[in-house]
């Protein structure tokens, strides 16, 4: 009687946990943040259920445990794939903003000599505008998540 | 079967069929509420403005969904269902490893 009411309240909690994150999920402006959120249904929440069901159901102690030592190994590895591949997106989308910018002003005919020492410092001035449109094609082409195509390349 | 009837040995025969009831009941109501959870969550799914958004909300549906058949295992009271849940949980990490991958470099290997 007394494991029914502490593996009901472990469910309880583990229930709680699984509402919190998916009102987080929905409710939060970013990301990152959302990930943050749906991080904890994945180990307090289902954690919580899995104990709770390890008590009410003590036979099958064994693979639940199972289940939940794995859970705990395998859901940070994906929520870091996760936030990794955003943080991926962000840097390409804003390289190629910074070399679309760099493309398009205007060259100058006689180059001061802190304008050259600025464009020495930026590795990617000192390709040629058609090259620089060739990286910002094949970045945009990733942003697609198309794979680039090994025939349609101009300069062998 | 009232107090007015039995004396108190009602009282305690509601109290048993309370005892025996209790955890089917509360299970029972949780599975719903967890059910009920996969609607917002499906939300973020199909509203989500980029693509990682999206695929971490299948991530989120996928360990509710894990949640759920541990919850319908004690339902029904039988332990393979767990044995559902492990291979679940296996495959969804692959697959979310590897879209995330993809969809940051463009490939998967």
């Amino acid at each position: 009687m007394l494991l029914e009411f502490v593996g009901v309240g472990a469910l309880i909690f583990g229930l709680f946990f699984c509402a919190v994150g998916v009102l987080g999920v929905i409710r939060m402006p970013d990301s990152l943040t959302r990930l943050h959120a749906s991080g904890k249904v994945a180990t307090l929440g289902l954690f919580g259920l899995l104990v709770g069901a390890a008590l009410l159901m003590p036979s099958a102690w064994l693979r639940l445990l199972t289940l939940g030592l794995f859970v705990l190994l395998t859901s940070p590895v994906a929520t870091h794939a996760i936030a990794a591949s955003v943080h991926r997106r962000r840097e390409i989308a804003a390289s190629v903003s910074r070399q679309r910018e760099i493309a398009e002003e205007p060259a100058e005919k006689e180059p001061t000599a802190e304008r050259a020492d600025a464009r020495a410092m930026d590795v990617t001035a000192v390709l040629s505008r058609s090259r620089i449109q060739d990286i910002i094609e094949a970045q945009e082409r990733a942003l697609r998540h198309q794979r680039p195509d090994a025939k349609s390349k101009r300069d062998p | 079967m009232t107090i007015s009837e039995n004396g108190w040995r009602g009282l305690k025969a509601y109290w048993d069929m309370f005892e025996s009831d209790f955890a089917q009941t509360a299970i029972q109501l949780i599975l719903l509420a967890l059910v009920s959870l996969l609607i917002p969550a499906s939300y973020r799914v199909i509203v989500g403005p980029t693509l990682p958004d999206r695929l971490q909300a299948v991530d989120l549906i996928t360990t509710l969904l894990i949640g759920i058949i541990v919850m319908l295992a004690l339902v029904e009271g039988t332990e393979n269902f767990v044995d559902m849940a492990i291979a679940l949980a296996a495959f969804a990490f692959v697959g979310t490893i590897s879209i995330a991958r993809y969809i940051s470099e463009g490939r998967v290997f």
